[in-house]
Protein backbone atom coordinates (compact mmCIF):
# COMPACT_ATOMS: atom_id res chain seq x y z
CA UNK A 1 0.00 0.00 0.00
CA UNK A 2 2.80 2.36 0.96
CA UNK A 3 4.60 1.54 -2.28
CA UNK A 4 1.54 2.35 -4.33
CA UNK A 5 1.27 5.66 -2.54
CA UNK A 6 4.94 6.35 -3.19
CA UNK A 7 4.49 5.48 -6.88
CA UNK A 8 1.63 7.92 -7.18
CA UNK A 9 3.64 10.69 -5.52
CA UNK A 10 6.65 10.01 -7.70
CA UNK A 11 4.73 9.99 -11.00
CA UNK A 12 2.06 12.54 -10.02
CA UNK A 13 3.02 14.82 -12.89
CA UNK A 14 2.60 12.10 -15.45
CA UNK A 15 -0.77 11.06 -13.95
CA UNK A 16 -1.94 14.68 -13.93
CA UNK A 17 -0.78 15.09 -17.53
CA UNK A 18 -2.68 11.99 -18.66
CA UNK A 19 -5.79 13.04 -16.73
CA UNK A 20 -5.82 16.51 -18.27
CA UNK A 21 -5.28 15.13 -21.77
CA UNK A 22 -8.06 12.59 -21.30
CA UNK A 23 -10.36 15.35 -20.10
CA UNK A 24 -9.44 17.52 -23.12
CA UNK A 25 -10.05 14.68 -25.55
CA UNK A 26 -13.33 13.89 -23.84
CA UNK A 27 -14.32 17.50 -24.53
CA UNK A 28 -13.13 17.28 -28.14
CA UNK A 29 -14.82 14.00 -28.97
CA UNK A 30 -18.15 14.65 -27.23
CA UNK A 31 -18.72 17.99 -28.88
CA UNK A 32 -22.19 18.12 -27.41
CA UNK A 33 -21.16 17.50 -23.83
CA UNK A 34 -22.81 19.57 -21.10
CA UNK A 35 -19.72 21.67 -20.41
CA UNK A 36 -19.01 22.74 -23.96
CA UNK A 37 -22.65 23.54 -24.65
CA UNK A 38 -23.42 25.27 -21.39
CA UNK A 39 -20.30 27.22 -20.42
CA UNK A 40 -17.20 27.14 -22.57
CA UNK A 41 -18.19 28.80 -25.77
CA UNK A 42 -18.73 32.32 -27.03
CA UNK A 43 -22.34 32.38 -25.86
CA UNK A 44 -20.96 32.50 -22.34
CA UNK A 45 -22.04 35.84 -20.84
CA UNK A 46 -18.54 37.11 -20.07
CA UNK A 47 -17.03 35.87 -23.34
CA UNK A 48 -19.83 37.53 -25.28
CA UNK A 49 -19.34 40.76 -23.34
CA UNK A 50 -15.61 40.83 -24.12
CA UNK A 51 -16.19 40.11 -27.80
CA UNK A 52 -18.82 42.83 -27.85
CA UNK A 53 -16.31 45.41 -26.57
CA UNK A 54 -13.73 44.24 -29.04
CA UNK A 55 -16.20 44.52 -31.91
CA UNK A 56 -17.26 47.98 -30.83
CA UNK A 57 -13.64 49.12 -30.95
CA UNK A 58 -13.09 47.57 -34.36
CA UNK A 59 -16.29 49.03 -35.75
CA UNK A 60 -14.72 52.48 -35.97
CA UNK A 61 -12.05 51.15 -38.28
CA UNK A 62 -14.70 49.56 -40.51
CA UNK A 63 -17.20 52.42 -40.70
CA UNK A 64 -16.22 53.34 -44.24
CA UNK A 65 -16.86 49.84 -45.50
CA UNK A 66 -20.08 49.54 -43.50
CA UNK A 67 -21.35 52.80 -44.98
CA UNK A 68 -20.63 51.60 -48.48
CA UNK A 69 -22.40 48.31 -47.82
CA UNK A 70 -25.44 50.06 -46.39
CA UNK A 71 -25.62 52.42 -49.33
CA UNK A 72 -25.50 49.44 -51.66
CA UNK A 73 -28.21 47.66 -49.72
CA UNK A 74 -30.36 50.79 -49.72
CA UNK A 75 -30.01 50.99 -53.48
CA UNK A 76 -31.28 47.44 -53.80
CA UNK A 77 -34.19 48.04 -51.42
CA UNK A 78 -35.12 51.31 -53.13
CA UNK A 79 -35.39 49.52 -56.44
CA UNK A 80 -37.58 46.88 -54.86
CA UNK A 81 -39.85 49.35 -53.08
CA UNK A 82 -40.47 51.44 -56.18
CA UNK A 83 -41.14 48.31 -58.17
CA UNK A 84 -43.72 47.12 -55.63
CA UNK A 85 -45.29 50.57 -55.37
CA UNK A 86 -45.58 50.89 -59.10
CA UNK A 87 -47.23 47.49 -59.38
CA UNK A 88 -50.07 48.53 -57.06
CA UNK A 89 -50.97 52.17 -57.67
CA UNK A 90 -54.21 53.60 -56.30
CA UNK A 91 -56.40 52.62 -59.17
CA UNK A 92 -59.51 50.69 -60.09
CA UNK A 93 -59.11 46.96 -59.61
CA UNK A 94 -59.29 46.21 -63.30
CA UNK A 95 -56.20 48.36 -63.90
CA UNK A 96 -53.12 46.23 -64.49
CA UNK A 97 -49.65 47.72 -64.39
CA UNK A 98 -47.40 46.91 -67.26
CA UNK A 99 -44.33 45.17 -65.87
CA UNK A 100 -41.93 47.31 -67.90
CA UNK A 101 -43.64 50.39 -66.50
CA UNK A 102 -43.41 49.06 -62.94
CA UNK A 103 -39.71 48.30 -63.20
CA UNK A 104 -38.81 51.48 -65.06
CA UNK A 105 -36.79 52.93 -62.18
CA UNK A 106 -33.25 51.76 -61.61
CA UNK A 107 -30.89 52.98 -58.88
CA UNK A 108 -27.14 53.51 -58.79
CA UNK A 109 -25.04 54.49 -55.79
CA UNK A 110 -22.66 57.43 -56.02
CA UNK A 111 -20.66 59.46 -53.55
CA UNK A 112 -20.79 63.22 -53.22
CA UNK A 113 -17.33 64.71 -53.65
CA UNK A 114 -18.26 68.36 -53.84
CA UNK A 115 -21.30 70.19 -52.62
CA UNK A 116 -22.32 73.81 -52.13
CA UNK A 117 -25.36 75.28 -50.44
CA UNK A 118 -24.46 78.93 -50.05
CA UNK A 119 -24.87 80.15 -53.64
CA UNK A 120 -28.17 81.09 -55.26
CA UNK A 121 -27.56 78.28 -57.78
CA UNK A 122 -26.00 75.21 -56.21
CA UNK A 123 -24.41 72.20 -57.87
CA UNK A 124 -23.22 68.86 -56.50
CA UNK A 125 -20.38 66.76 -57.95
CA UNK A 126 -20.62 62.95 -57.86
CA UNK A 127 -17.82 60.40 -58.27
CA UNK A 128 -19.63 58.39 -60.95
CA UNK A 129 -20.09 59.34 -64.56
CA UNK A 130 -21.11 58.07 -67.96
CA UNK A 131 -18.79 55.05 -67.54
CA UNK A 132 -21.11 53.87 -64.75
CA UNK A 133 -24.24 54.43 -66.81
CA UNK A 134 -25.18 57.86 -65.52
CA UNK A 135 -26.74 60.18 -68.08
CA UNK A 136 -27.85 63.81 -67.91
CA UNK A 137 -31.49 64.13 -66.87
CA UNK A 138 -31.50 61.40 -64.26
CA UNK A 139 -32.83 62.16 -60.79
CA UNK A 140 -30.69 62.07 -57.67
CA UNK A 141 -32.03 61.23 -54.22
CA UNK A 142 -30.52 60.82 -50.78
CA UNK A 143 -31.68 58.41 -48.05
CA UNK A 144 -33.77 61.26 -46.61
CA UNK A 145 -35.17 62.95 -49.68
CA UNK A 146 -34.82 64.45 -53.12
CA UNK A 147 -31.42 65.93 -54.06
CA UNK A 148 -31.58 67.08 -57.65
CA UNK A 149 -31.10 66.17 -61.28
CA UNK A 150 -27.96 65.23 -63.24
CA UNK A 151 -26.89 68.13 -65.44
CA UNK A 152 -23.55 67.17 -67.04
CA UNK A 153 -21.63 63.90 -67.16
CA UNK A 154 -17.97 63.29 -67.89
CA UNK A 155 -16.59 59.78 -68.01
CA UNK A 156 -16.08 59.38 -64.26
CA UNK A 157 -17.78 62.41 -62.74
CA UNK A 158 -21.12 64.09 -62.99
CA UNK A 159 -22.58 67.40 -61.92
CA UNK A 160 -26.01 67.54 -60.38
CA UNK A 161 -28.29 70.54 -60.28
CA UNK A 162 -29.30 70.65 -56.64
CA UNK A 163 -32.92 71.40 -55.76
CA UNK A 164 -31.31 74.44 -54.11
CA UNK A 165 -31.20 76.10 -57.52
CA UNK A 166 -33.22 79.08 -58.62
CA UNK A 167 -34.52 77.41 -61.80
CA UNK A 168 -35.26 74.00 -60.37
CA UNK A 169 -38.81 72.94 -59.67
CA UNK A 170 -40.09 69.64 -58.37
CA UNK A 171 -43.65 68.54 -59.02
CA UNK A 172 -44.81 67.51 -55.56
CA UNK A 173 -47.83 66.47 -53.61
CA UNK A 174 -49.13 67.26 -50.13
CA UNK A 175 -49.82 63.86 -48.62
CA UNK A 176 -52.64 64.76 -46.21
CA UNK A 177 -54.24 67.46 -48.31
CA UNK A 178 -53.78 65.43 -51.50
CA UNK A 179 -52.99 68.47 -53.59
CA UNK A 180 -50.30 68.80 -56.23
CA UNK A 181 -48.02 71.81 -56.40
CA UNK A 182 -44.50 72.85 -57.28
CA UNK A 183 -41.61 73.08 -54.85
CA UNK A 184 -38.97 75.70 -55.49
CA UNK A 185 -36.11 77.19 -53.54
CA UNK A 186 -36.24 80.89 -52.81
CA UNK A 187 -32.45 81.12 -52.57
CA UNK A 188 -32.23 82.32 -48.98
CA UNK A 189 -32.00 79.48 -46.47
CA UNK A 190 -30.73 76.03 -47.60
CA UNK A 191 -33.03 74.26 -45.13
CA UNK A 192 -36.25 76.01 -46.28
CA UNK A 193 -38.18 75.82 -49.54
CA UNK A 194 -41.41 77.24 -50.88
CA UNK A 195 -44.34 75.35 -52.28
CA UNK A 196 -46.22 77.19 -55.02
CA UNK A 197 -49.62 76.87 -56.66
CA UNK A 198 -51.57 75.75 -53.58
CA UNK A 199 -54.94 77.42 -53.83
CA UNK A 200 -56.29 79.25 -50.80
CA UNK A 201 -59.30 77.05 -50.28
CA UNK A 202 -57.11 73.99 -49.68
CA UNK A 203 -57.10 72.85 -46.06
CA UNK A 204 -53.50 72.90 -44.89
CA UNK A 205 -51.91 70.91 -42.11
CA UNK A 206 -48.74 71.77 -40.21
CA UNK A 207 -46.11 69.00 -40.52
CA UNK A 208 -47.78 67.53 -43.60
CA UNK A 209 -45.25 65.64 -45.74
CA UNK A 210 -44.52 66.86 -49.22
CA UNK A 211 -43.56 64.02 -51.58
CA UNK A 212 -42.81 63.76 -55.28
CA UNK A 213 -45.98 63.43 -57.32
CA UNK A 214 -46.93 60.88 -59.94
CA UNK A 215 -46.57 63.55 -62.64
CA UNK A 216 -42.83 63.51 -62.13
CA UNK A 217 -40.89 61.96 -64.97
CA UNK A 218 -37.53 61.72 -63.27
CA UNK A 219 -38.38 60.66 -59.71
CA UNK A 220 -40.53 57.77 -58.53
CA UNK A 221 -43.62 59.05 -56.76
CA UNK A 222 -43.72 59.21 -52.98
CA UNK A 223 -40.16 60.35 -52.26
CA UNK A 224 -39.92 62.85 -49.43
CA UNK A 225 -39.20 66.42 -50.47
CA UNK A 226 -39.88 68.20 -47.19
CA UNK A 227 -42.38 68.97 -44.44
CA UNK A 228 -44.73 71.93 -44.10
CA UNK A 229 -43.60 74.17 -41.25
CA UNK A 230 -45.40 77.44 -41.93
CA UNK A 231 -48.50 78.44 -43.85
CA UNK A 232 -49.09 82.09 -44.60
CA UNK A 233 -51.61 83.97 -46.67
CA UNK A 234 -50.38 85.94 -49.62
CA UNK A 235 -52.41 89.19 -49.65
CA UNK A 236 -54.36 89.81 -52.85
CA UNK A 237 -53.45 86.39 -54.16
CA UNK A 238 -55.28 83.19 -54.61
CA UNK A 239 -52.48 81.00 -53.26
CA UNK A 240 -51.11 79.90 -49.87
CA UNK A 241 -47.60 80.96 -48.92
CA UNK A 242 -46.27 77.55 -47.86
CA UNK A 243 -42.81 77.12 -46.32
CA UNK A 244 -41.22 73.64 -46.10
CA UNK A 245 -38.26 72.30 -44.22
CA UNK A 246 -36.09 70.39 -46.71
CA UNK A 247 -36.00 66.62 -46.22
CA UNK A 248 -32.43 66.17 -47.41
CA UNK A 249 -29.70 67.43 -45.11
CA UNK A 250 -27.47 69.04 -47.74
CA UNK A 251 -24.68 69.72 -45.26
CA UNK A 252 -24.18 66.02 -44.57
CA UNK A 253 -24.61 64.49 -48.01
CA UNK A 254 -22.28 61.53 -48.56
CA UNK A 255 -23.92 58.70 -50.49
CA UNK A 256 -26.70 59.42 -52.97
CA UNK A 257 -28.69 57.32 -55.41
CA UNK A 258 -29.01 58.18 -59.03
CA UNK A 259 -32.43 57.17 -60.33
CA UNK A 260 -32.82 56.21 -63.91
CA UNK A 261 -36.27 56.21 -65.46
CA UNK A 262 -35.88 53.86 -68.39
CA UNK A 263 -39.08 55.13 -70.02
CA UNK A 264 -38.23 58.82 -69.63
CA UNK A 265 -37.00 59.16 -73.21
CA UNK A 266 -40.06 57.44 -74.58
CA UNK A 267 -42.40 59.60 -72.47
CA UNK A 268 -40.70 62.84 -73.53
CA UNK A 269 -40.74 61.89 -77.17
CA UNK A 270 -44.43 61.04 -77.05
CA UNK A 271 -45.30 64.24 -75.25
CA UNK A 272 -43.28 66.29 -77.73
CA UNK A 273 -45.64 65.30 -80.51
CA UNK A 274 -48.36 67.39 -78.91
CA UNK A 275 -46.08 70.43 -78.53
CA UNK A 276 -47.13 72.23 -81.76
CA UNK A 277 -50.83 72.05 -80.86
CA UNK A 278 -50.29 73.60 -77.43
CA UNK A 279 -48.95 76.80 -78.88
CA UNK B 1 8.05 32.78 -5.40
CA UNK B 2 7.63 36.27 -4.08
CA UNK B 3 4.42 38.27 -4.33
CA UNK B 4 6.08 40.50 -6.91
CA UNK B 5 6.80 37.54 -9.15
CA UNK B 6 3.26 36.23 -8.82
CA UNK B 7 1.82 39.64 -9.74
CA UNK B 8 4.19 39.75 -12.68
CA UNK B 9 2.94 36.37 -13.89
CA UNK B 10 -0.71 37.39 -13.52
CA UNK B 11 -0.04 40.56 -15.51
CA UNK B 12 1.67 38.44 -18.18
CA UNK B 13 -1.38 36.18 -18.46
CA UNK B 14 -3.85 39.03 -18.74
CA UNK B 15 -1.66 40.72 -21.36
CA UNK B 16 -1.20 37.67 -23.58
CA UNK B 17 -4.76 36.40 -23.30
CA UNK B 18 -6.12 39.87 -24.09
CA UNK B 19 -3.74 40.12 -27.04
CA UNK B 20 -4.86 36.70 -28.27
CA UNK B 21 -8.60 37.17 -27.82
CA UNK B 22 -8.99 40.81 -28.81
CA UNK B 23 -6.43 41.30 -31.53
CA UNK B 24 -4.64 38.38 -33.11
CA UNK B 25 -7.77 36.20 -33.14
CA UNK B 26 -8.72 38.04 -36.33
CA UNK B 27 -5.22 37.90 -37.76
CA UNK B 28 -4.70 35.20 -40.37
CA UNK B 29 -2.06 35.56 -43.05
CA UNK B 30 -2.72 34.01 -46.49
CA UNK B 31 -5.32 31.68 -44.91
CA UNK B 32 -2.55 29.43 -43.52
CA UNK B 33 -0.61 31.35 -40.89
CA UNK B 34 -2.51 31.63 -37.62
CA UNK B 35 -1.12 33.37 -34.60
CA UNK B 36 -1.48 31.75 -31.17
CA UNK B 37 0.58 34.19 -29.21
CA UNK B 38 -0.98 33.04 -25.93
CA UNK B 39 1.48 30.08 -25.75
CA UNK B 40 3.99 32.67 -24.53
CA UNK B 41 2.25 32.75 -21.13
CA UNK B 42 3.30 29.13 -20.57
CA UNK B 43 6.72 29.55 -22.21
CA UNK B 44 7.59 32.45 -19.93
CA UNK B 45 6.62 30.76 -16.65
CA UNK B 46 9.69 30.44 -14.41
CA UNK B 47 11.49 27.09 -14.49
CA UNK B 48 11.30 26.76 -10.73
CA UNK B 49 7.49 26.49 -10.83
CA UNK B 50 6.38 22.91 -10.17
CA UNK B 51 5.30 20.86 -13.17
CA UNK B 52 1.87 20.08 -11.66
CA UNK B 53 1.13 23.76 -11.26
CA UNK B 54 2.34 24.44 -14.80
CA UNK B 55 0.12 21.69 -16.21
CA UNK B 56 -2.97 23.00 -14.42
CA UNK B 57 -2.18 26.56 -15.55
CA UNK B 58 -1.74 25.38 -19.13
CA UNK B 59 -5.07 23.57 -18.99
CA UNK B 60 -6.79 26.70 -17.66
CA UNK B 61 -5.27 28.93 -20.34
CA UNK B 62 -6.21 26.39 -23.03
CA UNK B 63 -9.83 26.30 -21.84
CA UNK B 64 -10.08 30.10 -21.83
CA UNK B 65 -8.78 30.30 -25.40
CA UNK B 66 -11.05 27.41 -26.44
CA UNK B 67 -14.03 29.30 -25.07
CA UNK B 68 -13.37 32.12 -27.52
CA UNK B 69 -12.63 29.86 -30.47
CA UNK B 70 -15.60 27.56 -29.74
CA UNK B 71 -13.28 24.54 -29.87
CA UNK B 72 -13.55 23.17 -26.34
CA UNK B 73 -10.59 20.88 -25.57
CA UNK B 74 -8.31 21.42 -28.59
CA UNK B 75 -6.19 24.28 -27.28
CA UNK B 76 -6.30 22.76 -23.81
CA UNK B 77 -4.91 19.42 -25.07
CA UNK B 78 -2.14 21.06 -27.12
CA UNK B 79 -1.15 23.49 -24.39
CA UNK B 80 -1.02 20.76 -21.71
CA UNK B 81 1.18 18.66 -23.99
CA UNK B 82 3.49 21.59 -24.55
CA UNK B 83 3.71 22.32 -20.82
CA UNK B 84 4.49 18.66 -20.12
CA UNK B 85 7.40 18.42 -22.58
CA UNK B 86 8.78 21.84 -21.65
CA UNK B 87 11.22 20.67 -18.91
CA UNK B 88 12.60 17.95 -21.20
CA UNK B 89 13.10 20.46 -24.06
CA UNK B 90 14.78 22.90 -21.70
CA UNK B 91 17.13 20.21 -20.33
CA UNK B 92 17.99 19.04 -23.84
CA UNK B 93 18.67 22.52 -25.19
CA UNK B 94 20.56 23.52 -22.05
CA UNK B 95 22.89 20.56 -22.45
CA UNK B 96 23.38 21.20 -26.15
CA UNK B 97 23.76 24.97 -26.15
CA UNK B 98 25.28 25.29 -22.75
CA UNK B 99 23.02 27.41 -20.59
CA UNK B 100 21.70 26.84 -17.12
CA UNK B 101 18.40 24.96 -17.17
CA UNK B 102 17.24 26.78 -14.00
CA UNK B 103 17.16 30.03 -15.88
CA UNK B 104 14.55 32.79 -16.22
CA UNK B 105 13.11 32.55 -19.71
CA UNK B 106 13.71 35.88 -21.41
CA UNK B 107 15.76 37.31 -24.26
CA UNK B 108 17.74 39.26 -21.71
CA UNK B 109 18.84 36.18 -19.74
CA UNK B 110 19.22 33.64 -22.53
CA UNK B 111 20.28 35.72 -25.50
CA UNK B 112 17.93 36.11 -28.45
CA UNK B 113 19.30 33.10 -30.33
CA UNK B 114 18.77 30.59 -27.53
CA UNK B 115 15.43 32.12 -26.64
CA UNK B 116 14.25 31.93 -30.25
CA UNK B 117 15.15 28.22 -30.50
CA UNK B 118 13.35 27.55 -27.22
CA UNK B 119 10.21 29.39 -28.42
CA UNK B 120 10.33 27.83 -31.89
CA UNK B 121 10.63 24.24 -30.61
CA UNK B 122 7.80 24.43 -28.09
CA UNK B 123 5.56 26.45 -30.43
CA UNK B 124 6.08 23.80 -33.07
CA UNK B 125 5.07 21.03 -30.63
CA UNK B 126 1.97 23.00 -29.63
CA UNK B 127 0.92 23.79 -33.21
CA UNK B 128 1.68 20.27 -34.37
CA UNK B 129 -0.68 18.82 -31.77
CA UNK B 130 -3.29 21.54 -32.27
CA UNK B 131 -3.58 21.38 -36.06
CA UNK B 132 -3.52 17.58 -36.19
CA UNK B 133 -6.31 17.40 -33.61
CA UNK B 134 -8.20 20.01 -35.61
CA UNK B 135 -7.63 18.21 -38.94
CA UNK B 136 -8.80 14.91 -37.43
CA UNK B 137 -8.25 13.14 -40.76
CA UNK B 138 -5.26 11.49 -42.44
CA UNK B 139 -6.13 13.09 -45.80
CA UNK B 140 -5.75 16.53 -44.29
CA UNK B 141 -2.21 15.83 -43.10
CA UNK B 142 -0.43 17.82 -45.82
CA UNK B 143 -2.64 20.93 -45.59
CA UNK B 144 -2.27 20.70 -41.81
CA UNK B 145 1.53 20.53 -42.14
CA UNK B 146 1.53 23.71 -44.23
CA UNK B 147 -0.56 25.42 -41.58
CA UNK B 148 1.66 24.08 -38.79
CA UNK B 149 4.88 25.39 -40.34
CA UNK B 150 3.47 28.76 -41.39
CA UNK B 151 1.77 29.30 -38.05
CA UNK B 152 4.84 28.24 -36.05
CA UNK B 153 6.93 30.84 -37.82
CA UNK B 154 4.24 33.49 -37.45
CA UNK B 155 3.63 32.80 -33.74
CA UNK B 156 7.35 32.61 -32.88
CA UNK B 157 8.13 35.86 -34.66
CA UNK B 158 5.20 37.55 -32.93
CA UNK B 159 6.36 36.33 -29.52
CA UNK B 160 9.91 37.55 -30.23
CA UNK B 161 8.61 40.97 -31.29
CA UNK B 162 6.42 41.30 -28.18
CA UNK B 163 9.42 40.28 -26.06
CA UNK B 164 11.68 42.84 -27.69
CA UNK B 165 9.24 45.63 -27.08
CA UNK B 166 8.32 44.63 -23.52
CA UNK B 167 11.88 44.03 -22.40
CA UNK B 168 11.94 46.97 -20.05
Amino acid sequence: MFELFQFIVRSRNFILFVLLEVLSFYFIINTNNYWSVRFFNTSNYYAAKILDWSNKAQEYARLRQVNTDLAEENRRLNTLVTQLQQQKPQAPTSYQTDSIFATRFQYRVARVINNTTQHPNNYITLDKGSADGIKPGMGVISPTGVVGKVKICSEHLSIVTSILHSDYMVSSKLVKAGVIGTVKWDGINPTRMKMLDISRNTKMYRGDSVVTSEYNAIFPSGLLVGRVIRVGEMPNQTFHDVTLSVGTDFNNLSFVYVVENKLQGEQEKLEETTEPERR
Amino acid sequence: MTLREILNIIFLFVLYLALQILIVRNLVLFDVAFCFVYVACILLLPAEMSLSATLLTAFGVGIVVDTFYNTLGMHAAATVLMAYVRPAVVRFQAAQRGFDSRIVFSIHEMGSRNFFYYVLTLTFIHHFALFLIEANNVLLFLPAMVKIIASTVFTSVTIMLVQYFSRN
